[in-house]
């Protein structure tokens, strides 16, 4: 959609903006390259597996170019100014990002409850953090998130593990832990 | 008469005690997934995906079914009570039900959503028992090339007309297309994008998508950008409509419903439009000192039309669903995939090789209804206790069972690594304002589209003129066209009038 530029010419958002457009533009040309090596056998149909990949690649880098331009020409159109954006919390996520990639690299060595546990302790924290929450560092709030995280995986995988079959990782062969 | 007995069939298949169970269990979790902040019931229903595998098919699409709608339900008690509308669903009803909330009248609120809820579903549902079985007869008439448009015409509705940027509508339909085509391209079987991953062999799980975009980008933001938002909550009032409000209500539900109902039906999701089309219109309607509560103290038909446009979107969106095997929103999506995954195709022969399992399903919305507005009116005080759980605790709460949906399905670690890549990709598409529900459903549709595609290719002989030359395929292009271009004709022609009373 082209409408008139946002009315303020400055776009505090620029470098953002512009890397996510260079971001979808990269997928394209990348897509674009995979779809090199599809082959474009069709049958009689006339469109061959390499139809679709190619429709998209180059929709993407069309796209992308454009989001660029538009993030060059004012910014994102139809968007709230961006000048109301709270500081993002990096310390926090980096909390919760811990605890999702140890979850995804223990899970299969510690069994599902100890590495949801911690994954459920590690968030929790950046969590409180990102509040503001001054007991986040206290032993007691450590200790009551692990018990917390433990209450609330165990079930889940006894649950999900005896009633319905799902197959998830334990730390013993026992099935409980 | 062949409808009813049919209807009466699924009922009995519907009443065993197990059927029950799992459509009262699917009723209270959707009434808590709506209650709760940060997790919906696409992201629910995907989470719960792997039970496929082990549930019996009719048991788990009442169970899915439950909690697409509870969903409904529980979202307008959050946005009601809470300053933060939960889903998007849900966003008008918070306009007018949090200023009733905020000057005591937050019962009169919650009320007159529950019963409108109950009140649309149940009319909606009667559509869809009388109109599935004849749009089933009609769409059996449809070759590929029409099946094609009509997929067509849902890409584009959802991408393009729906939401505020077309630009980065297309974007994220786009990015939801290439991730349809990892994995083995279905007509010829060679492997598509896989970089030599041999995960990536099999495709990608929509549970991973849902649960990543919705999930964990939700939880992702929430640290990033929300850990200082402080959430007031408005009292709770008894539960009680008075006669007056009956008055005001009724005719708002009746009109809600009837402008919810077709867009349920036609290839174009979202319930935004639908609800806030029923909220001017209620507003415009209004007189005297009705009117004036408006945006002041909060006017009940504010609450109770858009309410009922909302569930009577949803319910009449499982006729595309189920007749069509066509998805117009984020959780239809992930409802088709389950089907998929008992190798079940929604479509017009649905309705004879599966028969019992569509009127089970169909009998079962009619009991859902009924236990949600109990579940909803009496016990409304037990679910707004969900909202005092504190964020840190809900939200990473919520990143354990991320864990078990996206693992359970089969049982790769390399799944929770991507798992996290989608969830940061989601963020970036939330803070930059990219809408997720095309990237689900061009997923989950591009694959059948390009199928569509392809047959529709051979039978013209490899000649794209085939689309023109069946009557109802030229129709569906000129009605694609027709979505894409009014709007934009409507806008500009506004924009000139408004410039000419300006200048």
């Amino acid at each position: 959609m082209t409408t008139s530029p946002s009315a303020s010419p400055h776009n505090p958002d620029l470098w953002p903006q512009t890397l996510v457009g260079v971001g979808v533009l990269v997928v394209g040309l990348l897509l674009a390259f995979g779809a090199l090596s599809i082959s474009s056998e069709a049958g009689y149909g006339g469109v061959g597996p390499n139809f679709l990949p190619w429709v998209v690649s180059v929709a993407l880098t069309v796209c992308g170019a454009w989001i660029i331009w538009e993030a060059r020409t004012g910014g994102f159109r139809e968007m709230e100014a961006s000048g109301d954006w709270p500081k993002p919390d990096w310390g926090g996520f980096v909390w919760v990002s811990a605890g999702l990639l140890l979850n995804a690299a223990l899970i299969t060595a510690i069994g599902f409850i100890l590495s949801c546990t911690l994954c459920y302790v590690l968030s929790v924290q950046g969590l409180r953090r990102a509040a503001g929450q001054t007991i986040a560092n206290s032993p007691k709030t450590w200790v009551m998130d692990f018990l917390t995280g433990f209450l609330i995986a165990a079930p889940v995988f006894w649950a999900f593990t005896k009633f319905l079959a799902i197959n998830l990782p334990g730390l013993t062969n026992t099935g409980w832990l | 008469m062949e409808i009813f007995n049919a209807l009466m069939h699924g009922f009995a298949l519907a009443i065993t005690p197990v059927n029950l169970l799992w459509c009262l269990v699917g009723c209270a979790l959707g009434t808590a997934v709506g209650v709760l902040p940060g997790i919906g019931p696409a992201v629910a229903v995907a989470m719960l995906l792997p039970i496929t595998a082990k549930v019996e098919v009719t048991a788990s699409m009442i169970f899915f079914a439950g909690i697409y709608y509870g969903a409904m339900y529980g979202g307008s008690t959050t946005s009601i009570l809470l300053n933060t509308p939960g889903e998007t669903a849900s966003m008008v009803t918070a306009m007018e039900g949090n200023k009733m909330a905020k000057s005591g009248r937050a019962g009169a609120a919650l009320a007159t959503a529950a019963i409108g809820s109950f009140f649309a579903g149940t009319i909606a549902t009667v559509i869809v028992t009388l109109f599935a079985p004849y749009v089933a007869e009609f769409a059996v008439k449809l070759g590929p090339p029409e099946y094609f448009m009509l997929m067509l015409l849902a890409f584009t509705t959802i991408s393009a007309v729906l939401g505020k940027s077309t630009l980065r509508g297309m974007t994220a339909l786009f990015v939801g297309l290439a991730a349809g085509c990892i994995g083995l391209d279905q007509i010829s079987g060679q492997g598509r994008y896989t970089g030599g991953i041999p995960e990536f062999l099999d495709g990608i799980e929509i549970v991973l998508v849902a649960v990543g975009l919705f999930a964990v980008a939700e939880v992702l933001y929430a640290v990033l950008y929300e850990g200082r938002v402080v959430d007031s909550q408005n009292k709770l009032s008894r539960v009680h409509m008075s006669a007056r409000d009956w008055k005001r209500s009724v005719p708002a539900w009746l009109r809600g419903t009837a402008i919810g109902t077709p867009f349920g039906c036609i290839p174009a999701g979202g319930t935004e439009i639908p609800t806030f089309l029923s909220y001017a219109m209620e507003k415009k309607l209004a007189k005297g000192e009705d009117q004036a509560e408006f945006g002041t103290v909060g006017a009940i038909e504010g609450v109770a039309g858009p309410e009922a446009a909302n569930n009577a979107t949803v319910t009449a969106a499982l006729i595309p669903l189920l007749t069509l095997g066509i998805p117009t929103s984020n959780t239809t999506a992930i409802l088709l995939g389950a089907f998929q995954n008992y190798g079940i195709q929604p479509g017009p022969q649905l309705f004879t090789t599966s028969a019992a399992l569509v009127w089970t399903l169909i009998a079962s919305l009619y009991i859902g209804n009924v236990m949600l507005l109990v579940l909803n009116l009496p016990m409304v005080g037990l679910w707004v206790k969900l909202l005092k759980i504190p964020k840190p605790q809900l939200y990473a709460g919520i990143l354990i069972f991320a864990t078990v949906g996206a693992y359970g399905m089969r049982q790769s670690a390399f799944d929770l690594f991507l798992l996290y890549g989608i969830g940061v990709l989601g963020v970036i598409m939330r803070r930059f304002d990219f809408p997720t529900a095309p990237v689900v459903v061009g997923m989950i549709l591009g694959p059948l589209a390009e199928a569509q595609l392809r047959n529709a290719m051979s039978i013209g002989e490899g000649s794209a003129a085939v689309f023109f030359q069946r009557p109802m395929s030229i129709a569906l292009i000129i009605v694609v066209l027709a979505v894409v271009i009014l709007p934009r004709l409507a806008k500009s022609m506004s924009d000139r009038k408004l410039r000419a009373a300006a200048g």
